[in-house]
């Protein structure tokens, strides 16, 4: 069986590659040496694929037809999307096999993802890869979610696909060492007056309800309140996806950072993996 | 009704200039607008890159973030736009309390 060996969600900002330079050297040091300390884990512990969560932009799906999770079972995808972001564009390996298995498991417990044999992967999904392995080599299995057109899944659910994903992982038997990652959010608006806003006290709520396994008091967020923190804060869901995944294991803040320059408080969270943390069901917040 | 036209010429106009979109040549270059069935302020929005105008007739933000670094408007430029369109925000979060 397949063991989930590292388990983290990182903002995914495009301007942290594009104009990765723009942000006070402080704040980059900060946020990037987050990543390379996890893309060190994922070396030291042998990760053979990960599984990253990130959010549909406009990217694959439009509005004659936009799933609330899209899972790529293909056996390679193309990214990133954009012509301006200083990736090389490259056909990335899936796999297949995890991928498929996971759209089999989800379906038979409560969830009913669409699949896609190839996908374009953008910002969302390719920065945060990007630093995860610059060769990009790693077979990557990308879950798409809606964060972006009403009427979006609700955040708990988000968060209860994240179990049955992680069970998923777990139950799969064609790999030993798997990464689960989240690629989004913190606060940040776009397209709207607000944009370049940066909501820092939510930020902060919401990588310490994380950590200290409070959990329920995000899941009952309606989106009208979610989005005093942005637009773009919808993306939490990526990052509670992965916190079913790993619950009840509770998270560590690696990084915060509000980085004006690139619109969004961006933030690094890592789940232990390695069986050293106490996590129990009594720590977190039992749904009513 | 046909803000859901504006979407599909907006998004296809973005997409046209993007990777991989199936063609070597900048098809935001002979863009027509004319197959979709638009409103006059919808087509004269569009046609004139009147962010405001797009922001006011409902262009799904995301799109309309898209729309504005496609046409060349920085951030802080399009927020300038924006923001006489901005309202007081009354309500508090959870984690304001």
């Amino acid at each position: 069986m397949a063991e989930i060996v590292l388990a983290y969600c990182a903002s995914h900002a495009p301007m942290m590659s594009s104009a990765r330079m723009a942000a006070p050297e402080a704040q980059r040091k900060n946020f990037f040496g987050a990543l390379e300390y996890l893309k060190d884990q994922a070396v030291e512990r042998g990760v053979q694929a990960c599984v990253v969560l990130s959010n549909e932009h406009f990217t694959n799906f439009f509005l004659e037809n936009f799933p609330q999770i899209c899972i790529g079972v293909g056996e390679k995808n193309w990214g990133p999307t954009e012509e301006w972001l200083p990736i090389d564009k490259v056909w990335i390996p899936g796999h297949e096999g995890l991928a498929n298995h996971i759209a089999r498991y989800t379906l038979d417990h409560g969830f009913d993802p669409a699949f896609s044999h190839q996908l374009e992967l953008d910002h969302g999904i390719m920065t945060v890869y990007y630093e995860l392995d610059n060769e990009m080599k790693l077979p990557l299995v990308p879950i798409v979610q809606n964060c972006a057109v009403p009427p979006l899944m609700p955040v708990r659910r988000a968060y209860e696909f994240g179990k049955q994903l992680g069970d998923a992982i777990r139950s799969y038997t064609g790999l030993q060492r798997v990464a689960v990652v989240g690629a989004g959010g913190l606060s940040h608006f776009i397209g709207n007056p607000r944009v370049g806003d940066i909501v820092e006290d939510h930020d902060r709520w919401f990588l310490e309800r994380l950590e200290r396994g409070e959990v329920e008091q995000i899941l009952d967020m309606p989106d009208s309140e979610i989005e005093l923190a942005g637009n773009g804060n919808h993306e939490m869901r990526s990052w509670l996806a992965v916190a079913g995944a790993m619950a009840p294991l509770t998270s560590t803040t690696l990084a915060y950072e509000p980085v004006h320059p690139w619109i969004t408080g961006m933030g690094v969270a890592q789940w232990d993996t390695t069986g050293t943390q106490q996590g129990t069901r009594q720590n977190q917040e039992e749904p009513a | 009704m046909s803000l859901y036209q504006l979407h599909r010429c907006v998004y296809d106009w973005v997409r046209a200039g993007e990777v991989n979109s199936g063609t070597d040549v900048d098809g935001r270059l002979n863009f027509d607008d004319t197959v979709y069935e638009l409103s006059v302020d919808e087509r004269k929005a569009f046609v004139d890159r009147d962010v405001a105008g797009l922001y006011q007739l409902g262009l799904h933000q995301v799109l309309l973030n898209r729309f504005c670094r496609a046409a060349g408007f920085a951030r802080d430029d399009y927020r300038k736009i924006l923001e006489p369109f901005g309202e007081t925000e009354e309500r508090r979060g959870r984690w304001q309390r």
